[in-house]
């Protein structure tokens, strides 16, 4: 029986995590995945797209996510924003390049968050930031805690956060050191992390990654785990295709004067994840349930990769049979309700996207942060040297009320209020018991073509 | 499930829990010991099986400085804990050994959510055999085994457990089933005195 709970590193690798050491072990534990060779092509003209593999996961199709992830968050001393805009701006595009868009390569995403615009360019934004016609607030919210949100959870409040993806470490490093020796940026944090499943077999990365740390509870991990927490999570079916999260696409947004065309709201988070208590409290059946929906069944012991299609989405009412039935609702199935189109939809390009189909894209990956691998303030931040099992959460969605209410219905919580009678981060409640939000933050990722300083020039 | 805890155990064999067999060793239960678990015996009219090594700091004298619960149901099912509290961060450790004389299926437990049972043992994670016992590992379990890494094994018409919490000092999962084996191999069989 738990009588305490004391966290206890160990693990002979602890000594060189603080340093943010461990993360060199990804290229020593993990090998970069086979990519097509992909020639340099123009650039699309969203920013949080990047080209990325699939391959066959106990027969469903997975996105191969990069090995490597990093998000740096600044704020800013600008005396000249239109200098600012053109020096940031030279830096980017010799990093597009230097490198491809794809995870063997490069992909960088400049998001910014509210204080950039209410500071720096208020005017501007008053006019041209997108609306949310459906929600009838700004694309833009104010970053807010949820009901399974500790009180502790802190808001920040960054100008701008940037996103690096890749397989090869040495490609983000440089890029970090080319964007942020920039005299304007005062770096706040920095995030790193990995991905990868086991897809050919073996050790996944994560698993050799939380081993290597001797976080709690690593041992176990499946061997073939993509993520900490033991399920493939980037099912293709799974994630927003195409263009579904820009601003426009589903017509959820007013883009006013255009300016955002080609943009998406970006929400970044850090996760604590409790390995032991999810390992050690969750059978396998329990674990499915909670992870995707109660009542699977024919799903055999130990598999990882469950199909995510549209063929497997929950409605609302479904959902709350569910609950009313179990008592419990699974953290895909409460998502879904939300966050999968209901109706067979044609997007702003042309695109028919069949009910079903998942809206938002997300790009989060696993860490050993704790919460963070670097923070100017590291007392407000929490920050420890010791590893800890986490996910630095980054999702795309056409508005920052469409990620609310995807956030909102995994508490319990639907659209037009009803609610599931569920105390916060109670068992009942999917992943929450395990799960522990330690910071959040919205921002808007502008179109490549207005990524550096929105709005300054007008 | 591709356990993570197969991999360390030394022993491995096909199907579920075996039927073990106990006791061939000449090791019999330690002196300062021994009339506990005698008394236990003679009390659930059954054989009760005594450690002969327990995880530092515990001893496993029924009745000594670190026994815990000690409880008999009317089913003859047992249950004795040994516990050594570390109020001064110097952490849990906490044993359990239960039996269930008369019955070899998995007890079921009041479920977590909802109304239902669940089974008191349950995610096994492989095998471990020592002493002549075949036992299967269990990673979630119930009630006072909660947040223990658990062996069970059936003998002669009896169901066995012994479990150890996941907690610092012994804060993983393998460091505990390596423990268990410990405890598994130095098991030493108690009959009811007729």
């Amino acid at each position: 029986m738990r009588i305490t709970r004391r966290r206890f590193l160990g693990g002979a690798a602890a000594a060189a995590v603080g340093a943010g050491g461990i993360y060199e072990l990804v290229d020593r534990l993990g090998s970069a995945p086979a990519r097509p060779v992909v020639e340099p092509a123009g650039m699309p003209p969203e920013q949080h797209l990047i080209d990325l593999s699939t391959v066959h996961s106990e027969g469903v199709e997975v996105v191969v996510p990069p090995l490597h992830s990093e998000i740096v968050t600044a704020t800013l001393d600008v005396h000249d924003l239109r200098a600012a805009q053109r020096d940031l701006e030279d830096v980017l595009r010799t990093l597009d390049a230097r490198h491809p868009l794809t995870a063997a390569g490069l992909g960088v995403t400049v998001a910014w968050g509210m204080p950039y615009f209410e500071r720096l360019v208020p005017a501007q934004a008053k006019a041209h930031l997108p609306y949310d016609r459906r929600a009838n607030r700004p694309a833009l919210l104010p970053t807010r805690r949820f009901p399974s949100d500790p009180s502790e959870t802190l808001l920040e409040r960054n100008d701008v956060a940037v996103l690096m993806r890749s397989d090869r470490r040495e490609h983000i490093d440089a890029a970090r050191t080319a964007i942020f020796d920039l005299p304007f940026f005062t770096v706040t944090s920095i995030r790193r992390g990995f991905a990868g499943g086991g897809f050919d077999g073996g050790r996944s990365l994560p698993k050799k990654m939380a081993m290597a740390a001797g976080v709690p509870g690593a041992d176990l991990i499946p061997d073939g785990a993509e993520l900490f927490l033991g399920f493939t999570s980037t099912q293709k079916a799974g994630l927003g295709p195409g263009k579904i999260a820009n601003h426009e696409t589903l017509g959820y947004v007013d883009l006013r004067s255009g300016y955002f065309h080609g943009g998406t709201h970006m929400h970044l988070s850090h996760i604590a994840e409790d390995l032991e208590a999810w390992y050690l409290n969750f059978d396998f059946d329990e674990r499915l349930l909670t992870a995707f929906r109660p009542g699977m069944t024919g799903v055999h012991q130990g598999r990882q990769t469950i199909p995510q299609g549209p063929a497997q989405f929950s409605s609302e009412s479904q959902l709350e049979r569910q609950f009313h039935q179990t008592g419990r609702f699974g953290h895909s199935a409460s998502i879904q309700a939300t966050s999968r189109l209901l109706q067979d939809t044609t997007g702003a390009d042309g695109t028919l996207y069949p009910k079903g189909t998942a809206i938002p894209q997300r790009a989060d990956f696993n860490t050993l942060d704790n919460p963070f691998a670097f923070s100017s303030d590291p007392k407000r931040d929490g920050m420890s040297k010791e590893a800890s099992a986490g996910v630095h959460f980054v999702v795309f969605n056409p508005s920052g009320d469409d990620f609310e209410r995807n956030r909102l219905a995994m508490d319990g919580v639907l659209p037009g209020g009803k609610k599931l009678a569920v105390p916060p981060r109670n068992r009942a409640q999917g992943f929450n018991s395990v799960l522990t939000t330690t910071h959040r933050q919205n921002f808007l990722v502008p179109p490549r073509r207005n990524r550096s300083f929105p709005l300054v020039e007008l | 499930m591709r356990a993570a805890l197969v991999a360390c155990l030394v022993a491995l064999a096909l199907g579920g829990i075996a039927q073990g067999a106990a006791g061939a060793r000449k090791a019999s239960c330690p002196g300062a010991w021994a009339k506990g678990w005698q008394v236990l015996a003679n009390k659930v009219q059954a054989p009760v099986y005594c450690p002969t090594w327990m995880p530092n700091p515990l001893d496993a004298k029924i009745g000594g400085d670190y026994q815990d619960a000690y409880g008999i149901g009317k089913d003859r099912s047992y249950l004795v804990s040994f516990l050594e509290h570390g109020d001064l961060g110097s952490g849990d450790v906490h044993v359990n050994f239960r039996g269930f004389p008369g019955r070899t299926v998995i007890p079921r437990c009041p479920a977590p959510v909802g109304h239902g049972t669940v089974p008191c043992f349950s995610d096994p994670g492989g095998h471990v055999r020592a002493n002549r016992i075949r036992a299967t590992v269990y990673r979630v379990n119930q009630g006072e085994d909660q947040w223990h890494i658990l062996l069970a094994w059936r003998y002669k018409g009896t169901l066995y457990t012994v479990s150890q919490h996941v907690i610092n000092p012994y804060d993983s999962a393998t460091k505990v089933l390596q423990n268990m084996e410990r405890v598994l191999k130095g098991l030493v069989l108690v009959k009811p005195a007729t």
